[in-house]
């Protein structure tokens, strides 16, 4: 039985940092939510907040509607997986597996086949006699989430446990994470700074900034609607562009001109009505536009304005170029080989429909789509 | 390896091996001198100039065992004749062991001191290093107030010389009845090493990643299982290099020992040179009551020396 984990304006300081600001997040039932943001947001906090490892200054957290936030993390019954694994060096992969039943006087039998059991799943059946020393990255980590599975947790709570692995091991474990939360279906709450692990495993994502829940929502949401300008430049890679722009009408469509570049991206009219509706005419806007969105000619186009390609970062599958508008760049994505190379000349047009505005002052979204 | 070595390297390459040959025959030069001297006969141990080679003899150990008084003329042939081999030496010695009503072997005054010393030096150890160990988890682990005070505080009770406490120590034992005690000792060393096992200890448990508790916290034990099944089992080498130090100076004390002890508690330091031969002190008896008291030291860090050498670099190693 997967619980539901529900936190209400839970506030927490360490000295003057608000670490935790009136966070409000219900989890759902076998749901796997996945707390994003950078070092030092709070996210790891929270989820030890939730585990009982740290204690919290006001609010609630209700594991299955029970109130724990005043109760030990030994009687919350949930499963920690941490970033450096913690595995004990002293014993065996067998003992370290073990060991959470070992706290409950479970049968030694007992406790010998949901190890195995365990292990058989994890395919590290082949470890058990070694120590954690004798492993490698890959195995500790799943020796790690295997000391998390064997109790059979309601929850578990996992805090950036691939972060340490290198970048193939990763994506291993990033689909053997996923298997595992579908097989397994017990609620989980996921830490990471790594947007495309989030993107990849979470039901929702809960994005952070500076203890603020900044926007809660499944991946594709967070993509493609992100609420304010932080969350639109930390979900995404390469980051979305964004740029001051002013807008003006002429010739019965909207100019949208980055400050300092000689001409604008032609939009639809219609933008302008919308943004006075926003409350946005007097304001400085930031338009904000995701590289797959900028669409890149090598000749003249209806539309489309005369830039020149700066660098060009080939990745196989796609190429990222950089054009030079005004004072800065924007970086769109080509198909691989497109331009030929530094200097080209090009023709951009942006896509209307996947546009973003935003308040420069607050950084808030004015949600305005075309 | 380097495979090439420049003839640079290879003088001083040479130079610091003979160097340490030199650096080694200083520091083990008393210790061989010490353990000649208890396997010499009585009359070559202060020959001047020195005696190198001689015939070894245990009589120093069995005159250091026995209860022994002057014998007023030489032994008769029927003496020596009726007498086991090791009650021979002492009458070829010019003594004869000192035998009850009964006839039963007297000991000497070193058997008993040596378990003095054994009890003294292995309880203030335990204590100190348990005491020390948890002090300094309390300090690792939890936000103290004044911490760094009280660990300076800690400390500051190393900053005064032993010694110039032991005149008001003597007289406030003596005022409790602590003087000539097992209990007295133990306390003064026990309260003598605290302060540097909290300390070495602390950077022990440092080091030790909290991880490991918050994982069998959450695991389901208590903060005091976790701690006697994750923290001290990891924390082992430096509970072995601590409690190799505080042994060392709790058996080798001599001073508080001397002041604080005279018989029913007396350990070996004080004793061993207050080994009275024949009119004149009896430098075989004594250089073998040191050397037996060299052993246990020798013995415990030599079990321990693999820890030890892990704890002398603590910090410097990460797991």
């Amino acid at each position: 039985m997967s619980p539901r984990i529900e936190l209400e304006r839970v506030n927490k300081h360490f000295g003057p940092v608000h670490v935790i600001n009136d966070v409000n997040l219900t989890v759902q039932e076998r749901e796997f939510v996945v707390f994003l943001g950078q070092s030092g947001c709070g996210k790891t906090t929270t989820l030890r907040a939730i585990a009982g490892l740290e204690t919290i200054d006001s609010g609630a957290i209700r594991i299955a509607g029970r109130a724990v936030q005043d109760t030990r993390p030994e009687e919350r019954d949930i499963a920690f997986v941490f970033q450096s694994f913690a595995l004990y060096p002293h014993l065996t992969v067998y003992e370290n597996m073990a060991f959470p039943l070992r706290a409950t006087r479970t049968p030694r039998d007992e406790v010998d086949r949901t190890v195995r059991r365990v292990a058989e799943v994890l395919q590290t059946s082949h470890l058990l006699k070694r120590r954690p020393s004798a492993l490698s990255g890959g195995d500790l980590q799943r020796v790690a989430i295997g000391r998390a599975l064997v109790r059979q947790p309601k929850a578990m709570l996992m805090d950036e446990p691939i972060g340490s692995l290198d970048a193939k091991l990763r994506e291993e474990m990033r689909v053997e994470l996923k298997r595992l939360h579908v097989e397994q279906g017990s609620t989980t709450i996921y830490v990471t700074h790594d947007q495309i692990e989030a993107m990849a495993l979470a039901d929702r994502i809960v994005v952070m900034h500076a203890g603020v829940l900044q926007q809660v929502g499944s991946p594709e949401e967070v993509y493609a609607n992100p609420v304010n300008l932080f969350v639109a430049q930390f979900v995404g890679s390469p980051v979305m562009n964004v740029a001051e722009v002013s807008v003006t009408g002429q010739d019965g469509a909207a100019r949208v001109t980055v400050a300092g570049a000689a001409e604008g991206f032609v939009f639809p009219a219609a933008l302008i009505d919308r943004l006075s509706v926003a409350g946005a005419a007097d304001k400085p806007l930031s338009l904000g536009i995701r590289p797959e969105a900028l669409e890149i000619t090598l000749a003249p186009q209806d539309g489309a304005i005369p830039v020149e390609a700066h660098l060009i970062e080939p990745l196989g599958s796609h190429d990222i170029v950089d054009l030079k508008m005004g004072p800065g760049f924007l970086r769109a994505r080509t198909r691989a080989g497109l331009v030929p190379g530094p200097g080209t000349q090009v023709w951009v047009r942006a896509d209307a429909g996947r546009a973003h505005f935003f308040d420069s002052g607050s950084g808030q979204s004015l949600g305005v789509r075309l | 390896m380097a495979a090439v070595r420049t003839t640079g390297e290879v003088l001083r390459h040479r130079l610091a091996v003979v160097s340490l040959v030199v650096i080694l025959f200083v520091m083990l030069a008393p210790i061989l001198w010490i353990t000649a001297t208890a396997f010499k006969p009585r009359n070559l141990a202060t020959t001047v100039p020195p005696t190198v080679f001689f015939t070894p003899e245990v009589s120093p150990f069995v005159k250091l065992m026995v209860k022994r008084s002057q014998l007023r003329e030489k032994p008769t042939e029927e003496q020596l004749a009726a007498a086991p081999w090791w009650e021979r030496l002492v009458l070829e010695g010019g003594e004869k062991v000192v035998r009850s009503g009964k006839g039963a072997v007297q000991p000497s005054g070193y058997p008993s001191r040596f378990l003095n010393s054994l009890i003294v030096a292995t309880v203030s150890t335990v204590l100190a290093v348990s005491m020390g160990t948890i002090t300094a988890y309390g300090f690792s682990r939890f936000k103290v107030k004044g911490e760094d005070d009280w660990l300076f505080f800690i400390l500051s009770t190393r900053m005064l010389p032993p010694v110039v406490v032991a005149i008001p120590m003597f007289l406030m034992y003596r005022a409790v009845g602590l003087n000539d005690t097992h209990l007295g000792l133990i306390i003064l060393y026990t309260a003598f090493n605290l302060s540097f096992s909290v300390w070495l200890m602390k950077g022990f448990i440092d080091e030790i990643p909290k991880e490991y508790e918050d994982a069998a916290l959450v695991d389901g034990y208590t903060r005091m299982q976790a701690f006697f099944k994750i923290v001290l089992p990891e924390a082992a080498t430096g509970i072995a290099a601590t409690a190799v130090f505080c042994f060392i100076t709790a058996w080798n004390e001599y001073a508080f020992a001397l002041i604080m002890t005279n018989k029913r508690a007396q350990t070996a330091p004080p004793f061993i040179p207050s080994q009275i031969g024949s009119g004149l002190p009896d430098w075989t008896v004594i250089a073998a009551g040191t050397v037996l008291f060299l052993l246990p030291v020798a013995i415990f860090t030599f079990l321990l020396r693999n820890h030890l050498l892990r704890g002398m670099s603590f910090g410097a190693i990460r797991k």
